[in-house]
């Protein structure tokens, strides 16, 4: 793969040092907390950036390594108990640090604005949004209220927010984390500031939205030749969107590259393990077995449909409609979708976490969700489950030991000599050390803690595993470890996988069949490289356009065409959801006959279903 | 599957942990979560509580058997004062070294004649034995009801808590002279009025608490795994639901001396002539004014000192837990 | 909206005090205690006994009782709920409703200002210390918040009583403090009653030298009472405030840029907020500690006058100051509700 700079892509010429380019340049950084105690913790040591007008930055690395109190730094600002013990900052010229209490403030918010990480910490929860908004402009510029009102108006307008009118007048917790999270943005950039500093802005956002969100963002910069620091953990986000990486390790600076150079060729060891699964996936080599094809499918959902009634109104949550899949023996299937897909909730009523509404769902010929859950529980010993967040999923007071011998006395009258050689095989299976078992999930590292997960859920020897999110609590090198586990143990034990993720990077690593969802509704399916090489269905393009693929090859940012969806995602509540396709309102190739149609899914040539008649009626003529 | 030979013999370890920190050999060696003997070392006020509680007990047992004198006779020496306390410590050595026929009476005697430090350090069997019985009745009771209510939700558990709202919300003092005065205040009705009073804190404590652990991953991963209900809300969810509970114990054990001491006063409570500090602050009250301050300061100081102590203990567990 | 939540609260509130005033009804005739032994004494002839029971209305079932009660068989002399009496004493013979009308304001006026002076002298010193926690000053404070809090207010009014009154006497040869004989001394005249504030209604008709003499009567009462409640009123709004500086609230409104006056006020109304609802609990908790307080100044409010109704067994007095508290109460977190939303959005009808 050869290293061109395609056309699109400006990087401004912006080495530190360069006078009138570099917006910001910070030198040796030192951020130390002095505890309660006495002791101290040097959370940041010798941090050094430059950053230029118009750049795009980067800065990357695992939780707990000082990043966002780096960033946050940046402005002079650390959390209590911390300190800046060492280090200058130069800002458009000015000593920062070296300035006094009341210039910082006034700096704050106008020449540097901050997007943070939840909204729902930040924003206070007792006053109007446009209060909010006002309020920061106000602080800096001398305005009135009724302009500093209108004002607001114009920002939320600005960052996307439909009937800004209306929506001004909005408590926080009125507004859809999307939305929320606009507002930040429309606060942070309400001055017009220099350099914006973003923390994880995009984290717990849909794809689709966080794709407007990120392009939104860089337009801005580009044109009003601000800079932006980016701090993130999605490899995604650093590929498509960043000029330069920077990679942090427990509070120390261990690289700093232009992107392209990052992903071709890292320097640092931590950097390599981070990026161990993206260059395998890019290879396009993946160990997972083939399956015999011909063989008959042993689970097979039929017509699942769930249903969730609305406290005092006649409507409901549609969580899932008509959903069919079939797996069979070792198969690894991807269940991908944003929030309301119903992805997750059809994992849970496979295992009977949740009753389906209707449907059926057959294990070997038996129809599972017919049984008295007294007779189902036997069979939960061959269908196990893996949660998303690791430490939330095991008991906070047991040991890994009680963890591992509980499915094994509910399922099998081993004795205990017996039982502590299988609970002993298991940690061998997950690649865990015997320490471990007198061990709580607290003192574990997130991936430990999943690999307890796992070892729980095969401990009763299932033929199938559904795999809730497994990877999406974990960093990227953590990530790489436990999708390279789980298709190890397919290999070996023959487990078939129903994998729910909404990252499409694993799961073209691991599935060897896709299914898209949208809004309770399978929209799109077939094998991993039908789907993922040529998608038919619009959400479906769409959600693979706006997917960050961590391939700086083909950045989000360069393309020509962005394949998007206008709008945000409706929630799947019985007044929302149109008569006709699902889609209509936000499908860049909707027509009329959209509108009032119900939607089936059909066959297309080879295997695939789709869920548009347009597509199925060659009438949609494309390419990816 | 009834034995693990199904698996391959001898599977080899994985892939390695990679860039996780090299694990510790012994967890539980280095666990320090609860550590109560750390906490009594380094928080003074925690220190401090913790000696107060021990003593209470202490005297709660014995403390009727080491008093100078009888706490309900009469010692013949009506309405005599303390010691000045110039000669408390020539006293002091004089009773510790020599067997003294008379011993001083430190905290002077009443206008019965009964010696007001033997009373003082007597009225802990009655305080505390009402106290903590009602305390820890108040817990179980409460913990178990607040788990129902936790858990199930049907139309008993709202009036449940209907109830138990209500009876919060009234002034716990004037429900407990009700309960205590119409029944016959002896120790044994006592403990039961401030146990129902102080249940639905309890109730509201852990079923709060309940309704929070029942939404967590590994309820759900417990149900997964094969558990039945009941077994899950048993196992899994009741004994991490109970530490809000425990921890505000202490603190309602120092609002039941609080309680009965109050009760006891205004002649809700105990009867006498049994030593309890409450009591004796009443039977002090009119002396005061001509001067004899002894009688009602002495048992007010206990309370006073006692009280706090257990506030300070449950204060300390609570930093810790939040 | 908040005219439905209001009505709504309303609703529920009757219930409860339905509830309520029938659960005492068959609680107090469920209980050991013998009103009727109280009155004729040990040693009383049947006879005696009969009619006794008959004067206090006990031979009837207690249905029968209830229906009188709540007044659904008419009697002259005592109407019933229905028609707006609570009954008549037992022990004083009067009509209950005139005397809880008497009792009730010498209360609520002793709690009333307690609170209003605990909170204005307990939360600036909650909210200041939380600036510097961890500090000498916020160690002193908190440890006095503790303290204060696990007093036994009687004894408190005893010592208050002998320090003031007695011993600044013996000391000074003045006293600091009145008597404790009551509201006013015995040589001022009263204001008219028109709220039964006695301060507050000495204050508005510009009776000067009662309201000096009525609220020195107060001075020690009160100040028992704010003792005892601001030590958990400190420690509440110090531990909010702590945690509300420490958070991401506060760390990203600086991030903005906002002035410290603006963060003090956003942090304040964030830390006040989840404190609303103990507001009522600690109403609730004056209601009951002003029943000693009471008693040893001699005010004469609804504290010794339920005391005193329980000790003598005077059931229609019991029910009628239970009814009476139950409702000050509601309509207590009613209004705490009310406050409680308008301060906090997130707080639905």
């Amino acid at each position: 793969m050869s290293l061109q700079e395609p056309s699109g892509t400006q990087l401004p010429n912006t080495t530190g040092g360069n006078g009138s380019g570099t917006i910001i340049e910070a030198r040796n950084i030192s951020v130390t907390f002095r505890l309660d105690s006495g002791s101290e913790i040097v959370a940041v040591r010798d941090f050094s950036i430059s950053i230029g007008a118009g750049e795009f930055v980067g800065l990357m690395g695992e939780p707990g390594c000082g990043k966002s109190i780096a960033a946050m730094a940046m402005m002079g600002l650390v959390r209590p108990p911390g300190q800046i013990t060492q280090g200058s900052i130069k800002f458009l010229g000015q000593d920062l640090l070296g300035l006094g209490e009341e210039e910082q403030r006034a700096i704050r918010g106008r020449d540097i604005g901050m997007i943070v990480q939840n909204p729902r910490f930040s924003l206070h929860p007792m006053l109007r949004v446009g209060a909010q908004i006002s309020n920061v402009y106000r602080a800096h510029n001398k305005v009135s209220r009724r302009a500093a009102w209108n004002h607001a108006i114009d920002m939320l307008r600005m960052v996307g927010i439909n009937d800004p009118e209306q929506r001004v007048k909005a408590y926080p917790h009125e507004l859809s984390s999307g939305m929320a999270q606009r507002v930040l943005i429309a606060i942070a950039l309400s001055s017009g500031p220099r350099l914006l500093i973003a923390d994880e802005p995009t984290s717990g956002l849909d794809v689709t939205i966080q794709a407007q969100f990120l392009d939104q963002m860089w337009e801005t910069v580009r044109k009003t030749m601000s800079a932006v620091l980016l701090v993130t953990q999605d490899l995604g986000i650093l590929a498509n969107y960043c000029d330069r990486v920077l990679i942090m390790q427990k509070g120390s600076l261990v690289e700093e590259a232009p992107v392209y150079q990052f992903f071709e060729t890292p320097q640092h060891e931590y950097s390599k393990s981070i990026l161990a699964l993206q260059r395998e996936t890019l290879d396009g080599h993946t160990d997972i077995a083939r399956i015999d094809k011909n063989q008959l499918p042993f689970i097979r959902i039929d017509n699942l449909t769930k249903h969730f009634p609305i406290r005092g109104s006649r409507s409901k949550v549609h969580a899932a409609e008509n959903v069919t899949i079939e797996i069979k023996r070792g198969e690894c299937v991807g269940l991908v979708g944003e929030s309301g897909s119903g992805k997750t909730t059809v994992g849970r009523c496979l295992l009977r976490l949740e009753e389906p509404t209707t449907g059926e769902i057959a294990f070997d010929g038996v129809n599972l969700a017919s049984l008295p859950l007294e007779t189902f529980r036997k069979y939960r010993s061959k269908m196990q489950i893996v949660f998303q967040d690791p430490l939330d999923s095991l008991n906070p007071r047991w040991t890994v030991d009680q963890v591992l011998a509980e499915p094994i006395s509910l399922h099998s009258d081993m004795s205990s000599d017996q039982r502590a050689k299988r609970i002993l095989d298991l940690l061998g299976l997950v690649g865990l050390e015997e320490d471990v078992l007198t061990a709580l999930p607290r003192e574990l590292s997130a991936g430990r803690q999943q690999r307890v997960s796992i070892a729980r859920a095969l401990a009763s020897n299932p033929q199938f595993i559904v795999l809730d999110e497994p990877t999406s609590a974990l960093t990227p090198e953590t990530t790489a470890e436990i999708i390279r586990l789980l298709i190890d143990l397919s290999n070996e034990l023959k487990i078939a996988y129903l994998f729910i993720s909404h990252d499409l990077t694993t799961v073209k690593f691991i599935c060897h069949r896709v299914i898209v969802m949208y809004l309770g509704q399978i929209v799109e399916s077939g094998t991993k490289d039908q789907v993922f090489n040529t998608p038919r269905h619009p959400y479906a393009k769409a959600l693979l356009s706006s997917h960050l693929f961590p391939d700086v090859s083909n950045r989000r940012v360069d393309r020509e065409v962005r394949q998007t969806l206008a709008g945000e995602i409706p929630s799947p509540i019985t007044e929302n959801l149109p008569k006709g396709c699902y889609l209509y309102g936000r499908c860049p190739s909707q027509k009329e006959r959209c509108r009032d149609m119900s939607q089936d899914l059909k066959s297309i040539e080879d295997g695939r279903l789709v869920r548009c008649w347009r597509v199925t009626e060659g009438d949609l003529t494309d390419n990816a | 599957m009834t034995d693990g030979s199904n698996l391959l013999p001898g599977a080899v370890t994985r892939v390695p942990v990679g860039l996780d920190a090299p694990p510790p050999t012994e967890y539980r060696k280095r666990r320090r979560q609860i550590d109560l003997v750390r906490k009594f070392r380094t928080e003074f006020l925690f220190a401090v509580g913790c000696v107060i509680i021990f003593l209470s007990i202490f005297l709660a047992v014995c403390g009727a058997w080491i008093s100078p004198y009888d706490p309900t006779f009469s010692t013949g020496d009506v309405s005599v004062g303390p010691p000045s306390l110039k000669e408390w410590p020539s006293l002091l050595w004089e009773a510790l070294t020599s067997d003294m026929e008379k011993p001083p009476h430190w905290f002077g005697t009443d206008s019965s004649g009964l010696d007001i430090f033997s009373r003082t350090i007597s009225a802990p069997r009655t305080d505390m034995t009402i106290a903590l019985s009602s305390g820890l009745l108040s817990l179980i009771i409460g913990t178990f009801l607040g788990l129902l209510a936790g858990f199930y939700k049907n139309w008993a558990t709202e009036i449940l808590m209907r109830v138990s709202d209500l009876l919060q919300a009234f002034p716990v003092f004037i429900t407990a002279m009700i309960l205590v005065a119409l029944t016959g205040r002896n120790t044994f009705i006592i403990v039961i009025a401030l146990g129902i009073v102080y249940t639905p804190i309890f109730v509201r404590l852990t079923r709060a608490e309940v309704l929070s652990q029942r939404t967590r991953g590994y309820v759900e991963a417990a149900r997964a795994v094969g558990n039945s209900e009941w077994v899950v809300a048993i196992r899994h969810v009741l004994p991490n639901s109970l530490v809000p509970s425990l921890v505000q114990t202490s603190t309602t054990i120092g609002f039941a001396i609080l309680l009965t001491s109050g009760l006891s006063f205004v002649g809700a409570g105990v009867r006498p002539p049994t030593p309890e500090w409450g009591l004796m602050i009443a039977l002090g009250a009119p002396e005061m004014i001509l001067g004899e301050w002894w009688q009602s300061v002495f048992p007010g100081l206990a309370i006073s000192i006692t009280v706090f102590g257990y506030a300070a203990v449950g204060h300390g567990l609570e930093e810790d837990y939040r | 909206m908040l005219q439905r939540f209001v009505i709504r609260r309303i609703i529920i509130a009757v219930f409860q005090l339905i509830g309520i005033s029938l659960a005492v009804f068959f609680l107090i005739r469920m209980l050991p205690a013998d009103p009727v032994a109280r009155i004729v004494g040990m040693n009383a002839t049947p006879d005696i006994i009969a009619q006794a029971k008959a004067s206090l209305g006990l031979d009837k079932t207690v249905l029968q009782q209830l229906g009188n009660y709540i007044g659904i068989f008419s009697d002259t002399k005592d109407p019933g709920i229905l028609e707006g009496s609570l009954g008549v004493s037992w022990v004083t013979g009067e009509s209950i409703t005139e005397e809880v009308g008497r009792f009730l304001p010498v209360t609520l006026e002793l709690i009333t200002y307690s609170l209003i002076i605990a909170l204005l002298i307990a939360i600036p010193t909650g909210v200041v210390s939380a600036t510097r926690p961890g500090g000498i000053g916020d160690k002193i404070v908190f440890v006095w918040g503790l303290f204060a809090g696990s007093q036994p207010e009687f004894w408190w009014a005893l010592i208050f009583v002998f320090f003031f009154f007695y011993w600044s006497f013996a000391l000074f040869g003045i006293s600091i403090a009145p008597a404790p004989l009551g509201r006013l001394s015995p040589l001022t005249d009263a204001p008219d009653v028109i709220t039964g504030f006695i301060v507050f209604d000495a204050l508005i008709q510009g009776e000067f030298e009662a309201f000096v003499d009525a609220a020195w009567h107060l001075m020690l009462p009160v100040g028992t009472l704010v003792f005892v409640v601001s030590g958990p009123i400190i420690k509440m709004v110090r531990q909010n405030m702590v945690r509300v500086l420490r958070s991401d609230y506060v760390l990203y409104a600086r991030s903005c840029g906002l002035s410290s006056r603006t963060i003090g006020l956003y942090a304040l109304r964030a830390a006040m907020a989840p404190a609303m609802t103990l507001i009522g609990i600690f109403y609730g908790f004056l209601l009951g500690g002003a029943v000693p307080v009471e008693l040893i100044y001699s005010l004469g409010g609804l504290g010794e006058y339920s005391l005193r109704s329980i000790l003598y067994f005077d059931y229609p007095a019991i029910q009628g100051t239970v009814l009476t508290i139950a409702m000050v109460s509601l309509i207590i977190y009613l209004v705490i509700d009310i406050l409680h939303a308008f301060i906090d959005p997130r707080v639905t009808y």
